[in-house]
């Protein structure tokens, strides 16, 4: 890993969380009716509000300076 | 990471990857009607039914069998399930030589013996089914598809790692849409692969436990069943069976409060040879996919056993809600089918990365 590198924690920060939400979803409408069916649906929606957010974000990728 | 961990971790994910993706395509787009299968079949198989005599006493079970088996005669009979929302008994049966997996459907309507409407198993969807099980290969097929399954674990794993040195210089999220387009495609592959990864190794896991549904089902019954089938010699003869209706109403008695799902006839992989199974669920939203058989010996008509399920087969019977997704009304649906879209491009954006890499290498 160089000096401009991100670390782990940067790198699977989102997806971690992602992964997590996904998880209580695909598990919470299993367990339990009603809102949580709704519930479920949401948190699984994540995933494409992660992806839309990526694809309306348009910035410059550049790779970023190196750290002091 | 060192260069060749990257190497080697690559050769993983390209291999494990090429070897199943025309299989995983096949499953991803068989799979994206099936998550639709109780609203197409809504559709497909609309047809107004009343029940012919509804305010009358109705044929009891025994009855019903007798009408499905006089329609096909020398049929054995393998599984009886009841509508919930029409009075409705389903007989499957069939011909004792007939292949394996073929077999005779028949709705009857309780409250005459008259044949009613298919409400499940058009034509087209049981195909697509049969297609993304086994692809009419029976249990090779559905084998081999659990190792293609399991090659997408390994795709799926080896992407996780390969993340990292890949995304090691550019925030979450990044697509650089105004770079060529392979690197645009490498872009949407990795971040579509990161972000549905917990969907897709659910999806992956199930799928594999779903394609050994077989062997899971022949251990139960030759472990946790065999006392019950020990006692006796020889299968007892159709003529011999006790009492249908009177076998349902015992496993009734000895499961109060849960709901009747379906009875398995003796020698099908859901019984033993010697019992009807009455196969019972619970009414809370985990329980409804867990279901208990009430061993009924099919000679005396007397419960044997109440078969709680063990781990594995309770394992089996979650991993079909969670493979398909059916289990969480319209809007998981939907985002079902939108999460197997999405792995439809990952697979085919990485079947683009690899060829225009090969392509570039020439």
């Amino acid at each position: 890993m160089s000096r401009g590198d991100l670390g782990p924690v940067r790198i699977f920060g989102a997806p971690l969380v992602l992964a997590v939400l996904s998880l209580v979803g695909l598990v919470g409408a299993l367990l339990a009716d009603g809102a949580w069916d709704w519930i479920g649906a949401g948190l699984l929606t994540t995933t494409f509000v992660a992806v839309a957010r990526a694809r309306l974000t348009r910035r410059a990728w550049r790779s970023p300076p190196a750290r002091d | 990471m060192k260069t060749r961990t990257i190497r080697v971790w690559s050769w993983v994910h390209k291999w494990s990857s090429l070897v199943s993706t025309a299989f995983l395509l096949m499953l991803c787009l068989t799979g994206l009607p099936l998550v639709f299968t109780h609203e197409l079949e809504h559709v497909l198989l609309d047809e107004a039914w009343a029940p012919a005599d509804p305010g009358g006493d109705g044929l009891n079970l025994d009855q019903v069998l007798d009408v499905a088996l006089s329609r096909h005669p020398g049929d054995v009979p393998a599984f009886m399930s009841f509508d919930e929302d029409r009075p409705v008994v389903n007989v499957t049966s069939r011909a004792p030589d007939a292949p394996a997996g073929q077999f005779n459907f028949q709705p009857i309507d309780q409250t005459s013996g008259d044949a009613a409407p298919l409400v499940a198993g058009h034509p087209v969807m049981e195909f697509l089914l049969q297609l993304h099980t086994d692809m009419f290969l029976g249990l090779p097929g559905m084998l081999f598809l659990g190792v293609m399954g399991l090659l997408l674990i390994v795709a799926v794993v080896s992407g996780v790692v390969l993340y990292a040195p890949f995304m090691r210089r550019l925030p979450f999220g990044a697509l650089r849409l105004e770079k060529a387009a392979r690197t645009r495609w490498l872009d949407w592959h990795n971040l579509l692969g990161i972000v549905t990864v917990a969907w897709v190794l659910v999806v992956g896991a199930t799928g594999v436990v779903n394609t050994l549904a077989t062997p899971i089902l022949a251990y139960w019954k030759d472990t946790a069943l065999a006392d019950l089938a020990a006692a006796h010699d020889a299968p007892a003869a159709v003529g011999e069976w006790a009492s249908l209706d009177q076998a349902v109403e015992r496993a009734r008695a000895a499961l109060p409060g849960r709901t009747l799902q379906f009875v398995a006839f003796p020698g099908t992989d859901y019984s033993t040879d010697h019992h009807y199974a009455v196969f019972f669920h619970g009414d809370t939203p985990l329980t409804t996919h867990l279901t208990t058989p009430a061993l009924i010996d099919v000679r005396t008509g007397e419960l044997a056993a109440v078969a709680e399920s063990p781990w594995y087969v309770k394992a089996l019977s979650l991993s079909q809600p969670l493979h398909f997704g059916d289990y969480g009304g319209l809007a998981l649906k939907i985002v079902w089918a939108l999460l197997d879209l999405a792995a439809i491009i990952i697979l085919g954006s990485g079947l683009y990365l690899w060829l225009t890499k090969k392509r570039r290498a020439t």
